[in-house]
């Protein structure tokens, strides 16, 4: 899931004061910035504490909370920015969560079983759950909800699609649905998790659908008071609340009386407010200020790793010269050091990364991890294999009189800003490949990209909780077409990988699936269809009064519900 | 009378011009609004969605049906629905106007205030005071309000935290972004209004009142300065886009609601009907402004009676 809505210039003023005070020490391993323990085969793990609840906490007070953008909707059906991932948790939740190891476990669905054909759904709900207007969640509440994600007048951008296979509901009785699909779809549970599939109340979707964008009725921890779009929102809790998910290990309302959401798209003023105790908590803590943070005494500095799609620096048209030739995409991707650009867009907290799925994603094979890995020596091989032997005057690459030489289109995000396509344009240059960039506004660039009238694309990512985040980018299924959106920008077909992504979908064997998960991330390194550049990442901060934080399983961003101050700190 | 009732439909046909131009430049404006309006370049919505959308919202009807229907709707007061936020663009726009107009409105009368006092006090006075002042002039007035707002925020918020950086709720978070907008204008307008005044004092009304026993300080206000405001007056125009252009920065950089900030994030997301609104108001406010300043102008000179 991509946040898109960066090119703000608020980032751009606050890197602007940054730049002259940046550090040039040398790169010292990001590894140790980041949450959880890798070990050396390359898995990440977490201790399981950061999702549950350790200990009691004291209730009362109110947390003062930054965020850089507003979701502009708390119609979370009707959104896919990036910020519904925490924000949601807050009044609304979902059917179901997952455990510790990212296996699908109970929220407002007690159980469920699965038909054999894998096309029939069974959820046994619970009974005791309302909403803050007093209707009851029950499975006629859940089927309401499912018609509204895919209702044409929800204009949904994505909760739509991720339960696209969907036919019909039946209601068995008061607390059984049974949800018919279109073909055997495993993702359907893990979508099911994520906050864009939140519950709402059926009557506010009923009598004024509208009103949900800004007073919306859920059944979560706490309940809006106000919100003021790009100013903030007030929540107070909701003391009849005692369904939390299990795995949570939260019984009972939240601690919190209140939580005082503000949007700050200042980067300085986010980090100033919380040093000067203004607020108690960021959810965008800036990268350039993680080490005057972490050398704080007041202040923690969470890192956490978004699972599926890690942020590309590229994706190659796979159609078009000269990416048309895997040999050329590998020694590009070989050619670029993903360690430098890490630290250049991190300042030292992002996880360089080579392969196609986030470390901490289900089904993650480290296997692969470094046949991509940064090979000046190995790309100019490929080069050379490739029929580019001859130079120009200027150094670049040449064949049959014509120029190793693309245009690498752009537009100012996270995962791309201009230091990092210049980056990338520098290494390539050091193999005799010339990348033109052409840095340009979102909607130029969505022209360029509906049209397929690109070489190459800096940036993007998507999360999902799920692996078949890589059916969503390269699938030939995903391309896009013009009646048809798709986020395969490589335009790859390719009959192997499309054929292991497609046989996932239709598994609920956790052994078949590893394998074929493993297969189609070997496959991805062999036919190169973008280069991975960093872990997508979370980066978060507190005051030390904050306490017992845990981390939402589905999306590793802060679930609030077991959250506290510690009245007595400093 | 008649004058009036012509101003006014001059002022009309301004306002249709502009959403003519603005409905025109977005057309042929980069990305597809049946994107913007399914949430941008990388949502996923089905194919059903797209037609569904295109149906409903007409554009896959010709360029001049889409316009037409869109002047209709307007002329009702109607200006459609953003495509971002799913609210009317009245609402959306009623709701961050205030703060906007809070912050205008002081930024306006600090700059003021700052020019007349700058330029009373130094006009024709000891070259060494007359030259500080118009350097200093000179320095705000080609100082961008986002540099001045962040050398604000870094003394008065972070070194020495007096003042809240962030927020539009309280006094307190209007004071910095007022001074950040209102220094350049006051830059400005004050070089313009102490040479309007030098001039003035040069008239030999000025030596025939002094003659009369008025003191320096009773000419400069009581005469001087009324015919200086004439041309403070007809700048009104440019203090009004300078407001608003300096409300986008200043808003960002502040973190306060308001429609500068409104429109950046609508103009990124290509929402048409919220672009379009914005523009349509600030078209609407400039046109009464200059129907002020005509009028205004009348009052403070009368040689510039209406014919």
């Amino acid at each position: 899931m991509p946040i898109n809505h960066w090119s703000r210039f608020g980032l751009l003023l606050g890197l602007l004061l940054v730049s002259a005070c940046s550090p040039d020490a040398p790169p010292p391993s990001s590894v140790q910035r980041v949450d959880g323990h890798l070990d050396a085969q390359g898995l990440l793990s977490y201790d399981p504490s950061d999702y549950h609840e350790t200990r009691q906490g004291t209730p009362g007070g109110t947390l003062r909370v930054s965020a850089a953008l507003d979701t502009g909707t708390f119609d979370v059906h009707s959104s896919y920015h990036g910020n519904v991932q925490w924000l949601a948790r807050i009044v609304y939740d979902c059917l179901l969560y997952q455990d510790e190891n990212g296996k699908i476990s109970p929220w407002l669905a007690k159980s469920w079983d699965v038909s054999p054909d894998g096309k029939t759904y069974t959820f046994h709900l619970r009974d005791d759950v309302t909403f803050s207007d007093g209707e009851k969640f029950n499975a006629e509440a859940l089927r309401v909800n499912l018609e509204h994600m895919r209702d044409p007048a929800t204009k949904s951008p994505l909760a739509a699609a991720y339960i696209a296979p969907y036919v019909d509901g039946r209601i068995i009785d008061d607390y059984t649905f049974e949800a018919h699909l279109r073909e055997p779809y495993s993702p359907f549970l893990y979508v099911l998790a994520q906050s864009w599939l939140s519950m709402v109340s059926p009557k506010q979707i009923r009598e004024a659908p509208k009103s949900i964008a800004e007073h919306p009725i859920g059944s979560g921890p706490f309940v809006l008071q106000s919100y003021t779009r790009e100013q903030g929102a007030t929540f107070t809790r909701r003391a009849d609340y005692h369904w939390a998910p299990p795995v949570t290990r939260h019984i009972g309302p939240a601690y919190l009386d209140r939580i005082e959401l503000s949007i700050v798209p200042e980067a300085m003023t986010r980090y100033s407010t919380l040093q000067s105790k203004r607020s108690d908590f960021t959810l965008d803590a800036p990268a350039q200020n993680t080490a005057a943070m972490r050398a704080s005494q007041n202040l923690v500095v969470r890192n956490r790793i978004r699972m599926a799609s890690p942020y590309r620096s590229l994706t190659f048209n796979t159609l078009r010269f000269p990416f048309d030739d895997v040999r050329v995409r590998k020694a590009v991707a070989q050619a670029i050091d993903r360690d430098g650009l890490a630290w250049i867009a991190g300042f030292g907290e992002f996880l360089p990364k080579s392969d196609y799925l986030a470390v901490n994603t289900p089904f993650y094979d480290p296997a692969y991890r470094d046949v991509l890995k940064y090979d000046v020596d190995a790309a100019n091989r490929q080069l050379d294999e490739a029929g580019w032997t001859a130079r120009d005057a200027e150094g670049y690459r040449v064949k049959n009189g014509r120029r190793l030489s693309a245009h690498l289109l752009g537009f100012e995000s996270p995962p791309f800003p201009s230091s990092v396509a210049v980056a990338v344009q520098a290494d390539a240059k050091k193999v005799g490949m010339q990348f033109i960039i052409e840095m340009m506004p979102l909607a130029q660039l969505t022209d360029r990209r509906t049209a397929g009238n690109y070489d190459a694309i800096g940036g993007g990512y998507w999360h999902t909780n799920t692996p078949d985040g890589l059916y969503i980018l390269y699938h030939s299924d995903s391309r896009a077409s013009p009646t048809k959106s798709g986020n395969n920008l490589s335009n790859l077909s390719d009959p192997r990988l499309d054929q292991l992504l497609s046989a996932a979908r239709r598994s609920h064997d956790p052994r078949e699936l590893q394998a074929l998960y493993s297969a189609a991330q070997q496959r991805l390194t062999e036919v190169v269809p973008a280069v991975p550049d960093f872990e997508s990442q979370v980066l978060i901060a507190y005051r030390t009064a904050v306490k017992g934080l845990i981390f939402d399983t589905v999306h590793n961003t802060p679930f609030f519900i077991s959250v506290w101050l510690d009245q007595e700190a400093p | 009378m008649k004058r009036l009732a012509a101003r006014l439909l001059a002022g009309v046909g301004v306002l249709w011009g502009a959403a003519t131009l603005t409905f025109v430049a977005i057309h042929f404006s980069a990305g597809d609004p049946v994107l913007a309006i399914l949430g941008g370049p990388d949502a996923i919505p089905t194919p059903q969605q797209l037609a569904q959308v295109r149906e409903e919202y007409g554009f896959d009807q010709p360029l001049w049906v889409q316009y037409g229907r869109y002047v209709g709707r307007i002329a009702q007061g109607d200006f459609g629905e953003s495509y971002r936020l799913r609210i009317p663009v009245t609402e959306a726009i009623g709701k961050q106007i205030g703060a906007t107009l809070q912050l205008a409105l002081s930024a306006a009368l600090l700059a003021i205030g700052l020019a007349l006092a700058s330029a009373v006090l130094t006009a024709k006075r000891n070259p060494w005071v007359r030259r500080v002042a118009s350097a200093s002039e000179l320095v705000l007035s080609s100082s961008p309000s986002f540099v001045l707002g962040i050398l604000l925020l870094l003394v008065f918020s972070f070194q020495w935290p007096v003042l809240p950086p962030a927020g539009s709720n309280g006094w307190q978070t209007l004071i910095l972004p007022t001074i950040a907008l209102a220094l350049p204008i006051a830059g400005m307008l004050s070089q313009v209004l102490r040479q309007e005044l030098e001039d003035i004092l040069e008239q030999p009304f000025i030596a025939m009142a002094r003659a009369r026993g008025l003191s320096q300080t009773a000419v400069r206000l009581r005469h001087a300065l009324r015919h200086a405001l004439v041309p403070l007056v007809t700048l009104s125009g440019f203090i009004f886009a300078s407001l608003l252009g300096g409300a986008v920065v200043t808003e960002m950089l502040f973190a306060r609601q308001g429609i500068g900030r409104m429109m950046l994030d609508a103009a990124v997301a290509k929402d048409a009907p919220v672009v379009l609104g914005i523009t349509l108001l600030a078209a609407l406010v400039y046109v009464v402004v200059n129907l002020l300043v005509d009028v205004l102008n009348g009052l403070i000179d009368p040689r510039v009676k209406p014919r």
